[in-house]
């Protein structure tokens, strides 16, 4: 990169000096380190309040607060780790990781990214804000159904609404931005059959996010208006319905959970090649199986709605609909562990961390797929074990491969290697405690536990309690993966450029620790094609 | 039959409008061209669709909302 | 610009200067809806920050535009950027027009005892299901949250204001086409008239969309006019205010086309506006069509 042409003013090599620098800052590594921190503190507060949920849920009866508390916990757990840890941790990822892997210098609208990341802070400040206020934080689930949350939710319910419209324009933005990015500052040599495969999963992402936030913008500015103007949207009395609230809803939450697990599978299908030392098994046919995966995402949304009330005939289009979306998810799966299949496998901790990925998420599917049947889904809908299969998806899926990726590419950001004996630690300690956690639940809501009570009979005490026990310790797993990633900024050893030997990828060829702007002249063709996914 | 012809044409003045937009995205001479095509095609639509909204009121093959309505209040 | 390098700006301000404009003006918001006695002024001054926000921040590119910091790949990312962020539009207003259609074709009919019948007549003293049935509830109903319903005793006639306005907004697509016709052949002082003509139709437009509203209120039809009011004014309002950013968009292009920005191959911001104009275009002709006709 001697040869670079500088970008533009000469005046423009490295970072600002002082904290102003983090304010203005316009290069997508400054911004991708704000989301990852920021998601980072949204993840610790998220499960701050889970420690309470699992606290009261500890052993029958009502321990430590009351149900009214309870359920503004569960509520804004569920919003702050869905809006505040995954999806901005996700554009994190993309953010550090996107220029890199097109060969580009940074990402196409920076000032954007800038207000992107900007506005998640006063969003997070707004949402945060309401367990101050008078009645409370909101307490309707981070699903908020009319009526729960129009005529019987607390005032401060119009400060949620607010900082889930903020919420949604950033996501907007970065989405915006990353389709730019991809399709624009591309290097002009990359074919979009070269592109990594994160890369391919994130610009599908961008569009299932530009397609889903707005109507979740419409459905909480209905409710906005019905709160405190007057319109009928979601009220019978008027001609609307409760239903279609739903309806709106689940249109924008199944892509929503898709937003969260295709940048995941996009993670992952870079850190299995790496560590088993083969070629992608399948590269087509997992980009063929994302787009379709998010084509169908749109599609199937009732599936949360089985037993809200549908006809018959709609009952059984989502459910067959849904189980369609099993195929392509085989065929990723099945693409994984063919890779691995006579590769010669090690174990560093990014890859136990893939490879549980793999293993965990697929139970995840498998539960869901129980729960696409839509006559069963009569037995589980609103127990425990829906809770199981989310958690599953969502703990062991997204937040699993945002711990993998930030193993695999923390020598790239900080230029250091982390602790790997500790860091192996940290995962049998976390894998071990999250199923204890999470396990169990099946059970829970196979035997009628319903989910969001903060009280339950006898018969559920034991598998809670166990439960409880598994969800302190896998909570205190992040005290260790803290000190793990701090002491690897402050002490690390000095990494290599590609410190994983099977690596491939266009980001492996910069520095240790990647210069502030990528790639100042566009790699070549030969370059693209020996570190592309196919070789 | 006229609800029919107007839903037709509603759907062509979209892709009229999308292929604008593929044309704004690609930029350039060709793109101009393509966004000024379309946009064309959807503004001549758009004229033919009111023109036969207005023509079937009038002839009374479609009755506007607000006629049903003050039809049904009347009685 | 040379067309091999990259352009990356320097560090801004702007952004957080709009983030804590915009939230001000939506903390203000709520807390005006609450009864508080600063919100409205803590709104205006949200608002006050975030259009110096928008001016300051759209006034730095266009003059590093117009000083050629810019290369066509800056050209292509803005219109990218653009594009997709008007079919975010498109989406949002996908779920209004979703409620719309939901209500008309299923939760209205539901109400009146269609398909399962689990819902009878009786359940509302007078109720008839249809898609303006709340001209029929028992005058005094009020919602769940206690408003009173506003019964309308006329509704708005498709033929008056609305058919005015759907050929004055037409109009306005002829009249743009021609400025950008006018302009790809860089005749400017063209442009500078068919600019003009399309944006004093924009404002009758708006000027006509309030006298009806003001037609509409007086006969009853609110927002509080049950699931009808609710859609008929959120959608026409939501694309009042698209209607009113467009005149804006409008009339700033038209003072860069008096200072010669614009060339016949290089006018990306007219034709970003330009779309954005015939697309809210298209979305008045299907308020037109389902609000007031089918
Ligand atoms: C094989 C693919 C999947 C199928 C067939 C499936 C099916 C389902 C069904 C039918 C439900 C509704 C259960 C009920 O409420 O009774 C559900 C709930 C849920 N699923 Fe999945 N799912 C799949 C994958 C995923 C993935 C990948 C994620 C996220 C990354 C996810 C996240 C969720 C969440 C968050 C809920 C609960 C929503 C709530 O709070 O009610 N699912 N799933
Ligand atoms: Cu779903």
């Amino acid at each position: 990169m001697t040869t670079a042409t500088a970008s533009h003013d000469e005046h423009h090599h490295g970072p600002e000096k002082g904290l102003m620098r983090w304010v203005k800052t316009t290069n997508h590594k400054d911004i991708g380190t704000l989301y990852l921190w920021f998601a980072f503190a949204m993840l610790l507060i998220g499960g701050a309040l889970a420690m309470g949920i699992r606290m009261e849920l500890l052993q029958p009866g009502l321990q430590l607060m009351d149900p009214h508390f309870f359920n503004q916990l569960t509520t804004m757990h569920g919003l702050i780790m869905v809006f505040g840890a995954i999806m901005p941790a996700f554009v994190g990822l993309g953010n550090w990781l996107i220029p890199m892997m097109v060969g580009a210098p940074d990402m196409a609208l920076p000032r954007m990214n800038n207000w992107s990341f900007w506005i998640l802070p006063f969003a997070g400040g707004i949402l945060l804000s309401t367990f101050f206020m008078e009645g409370g934080a909101p307490a309707f689930g981070w699903t908020f159904y009319a009526p729960l949350s129009t005529t019987f939710a607390p005032d401060s319910t119009d400060f949620f609404i607010f900082a889930v419209h903020l919420l949604g324009f950033s996501s907007i933005m970065g989405a915006i931005n990353i389709i730019a990015t991809v399709l624009n500052m591309r290097a002009p040599k990359m074919k979009l059959m070269d592109m990594p495969l994160f890369v391919w999963t994130w610009l599908i992402t961008s569009f299932l996010l530009i397609g889903a936030m707005p109507v979740l913008a419409g459905a909480v500015t209905m409710m906005l208006t019905d709160r405190n103007f007057g319109t009928a949207f979601f009220d019978a009395t008027g001609g609307g319905d409760p239903v279609m609230f739903q309806h709106i809803f689940w249109f924008f939450g199944h892509p929503e959970v898709y937003i969260m697990i295709l940048p995941a599978f996009g993670v992952v299908s870079h850190i299995i090649p790496t560590f088993a030392r083969k070629p992608l098994f399948g590269y087509s046919s997992m980009v063929y199986a994302t787009a379709s995966i998010a084509f169908l995402s749109y599609i199937v949304w009732a599936h949360h709605m089985f037993l809200t009330g549908m006809p018959v005939a709609g009952e059984l289009y989502f459910m067959y609909a849904t189980m369609l979306i099993a195929v392509p998810t085989g065929v990723k799966v099945f693409n994984w562990i063919s890779t691995m299949w006579r590769g010669s496998m090690t174990f560093e901790t990014p890859m136990l961390w893939a490879v549980s990925f793999v293993f965990l998420f697929t139970i995840g599917g498998f539960s869901g797929l129980m729960l696409g049947i839509a006559p069963a889904d009569i037995q589980y809908h609103d127990t425990y074990f829906v809770v199981a299969h989310f958690h599953y998806v969502l703990v062991t899926g997204a937040l699993w491969s945002i711990i993998a990726a930030t193993f695999y590419w923390l020598p790239k950001w900080t230029g250091k290697m982390y602790n790997e004996g500790l860091a192996k630690v940290h995962f049998w300690w976390a894998v071990i405690s999250v199923n204890v956690l999470f396990f169990p639940q099946h059970f829970l809501g196979l035997a009628g536990m319903p989910r969001r009570i903060p009280d339950y009979s006898l018969q559920f005490a034991d598998f809670n309690m166990i439960s409880s026990i598994g969800g302190f310790a896998f909570g205190a797993s992040f005290i260790l993966f803290t000190y793990i990633v701090i002491d690897c900024i402050r002490n690390g050893k000095p990494a290599t450029a590609r410190p994983w030997e099977g690596a491939k990828g266009l980001e492996w060829t910069l520095a240790p620790k990647a210069q502030y702007h990528s790639f100042n002249t566009p790699p070549s063709r030969e370059l693209i094609k020996s570190e592309s996914q196919h070789s | 039959m006229s609800s029919v012809i107007i839903i037709v044409i509603i759907v062509g003045i979209l892709l009229a409008l999308g292929s604008g937009l593929l044309g704004l995205m690609r930029g350039g001479p060709e793109g101009s061209e393509k966004m000024f095509r379309s946009l064309v095609v959807r503004v001549a639509l758009s004229l033919f669709l009111f023109g036969i909204l207005m023509l079937s009121g009038y002839m009374g093959w479609i009755e506007p909302n607000a006629v049903i309505m003050d039809a049904t209040i009347a009685k | 610009m040379n067309e091999k390098e990259y352009y990356i700006p320097d560090g801004t301000y702007w952004p957080i200067i709009g983030s804590i404009g915009i939230s001000i003006l939506l903390i203000g918001f709520a807390n005006q809806m609450h009864g508080v006695s600063w919100g409205s002024s803590a709104m205006v001054l949200g608002f006050a920050i975030t259009v110096f926000m928008l001016f300051g921040w759209l006034g730095q590119v266009v003059n590093e535009s117009v000083n050629g910091q810019y290369n066509q790949q800056v050209d292509r990312s803005f219109r990218w950027g653009m594009s997709w962020f008007i079919f975010s539009e498109v989406m949002f207003f996908a779920a209004f027009f979703g409620a719309l259609f939901y209500a008309r074709m299923l939760s209205v009919p539901w109400l009146g005892g269609a398909d399962n019948n689990i819902f009878t007549p009786d359940l509302w003293n007078g109720f008839s299901a249809t898609w303006q049935q709340v001209a029929f509830t028992t005058p005094g109903t009020t919602l769940q949250s206690g408003t009173a319903i506003s019964i309308p005793t006329k509704l708005v006639e498709a033929t008056g204001l609305p058919a005015l306005n759907t050929i004055l907004l037409l109009l306005s697509g002829v009249t743009l086409t021609l400025a950008h016709h006018a302009l790809r052949s860089d005749n400017r002082n063209q442009v500078i008239g068919w600019l003009v003509a399309t944006i004093t139709l924009g404002v009758a437009f708006l000027g006509f969309q309030v006298m009806e509203y003001g037609h509409a209120y007086a006969d009853g039809l609110k927002l509080t006019s049950g699931i009808y009011g609710s859609t008929f004014y959120m959608l026409t309002g939501f694309h009042g205010f698209h209607v009113t950013l467009g005149v804006i968009m409008l009339t700033v292009i038209l003072f860069r086309v008096q200072k010669g920005h614009f060339s016949a191959n290089n006018h990306f911001a007219f034709e970003g506006v330009a779309w954005y104009w015939h697309f809210v275009d298209v979305v008045w002709l299907g308020l037109f069509v389902f609000v007031y006709w089918v």
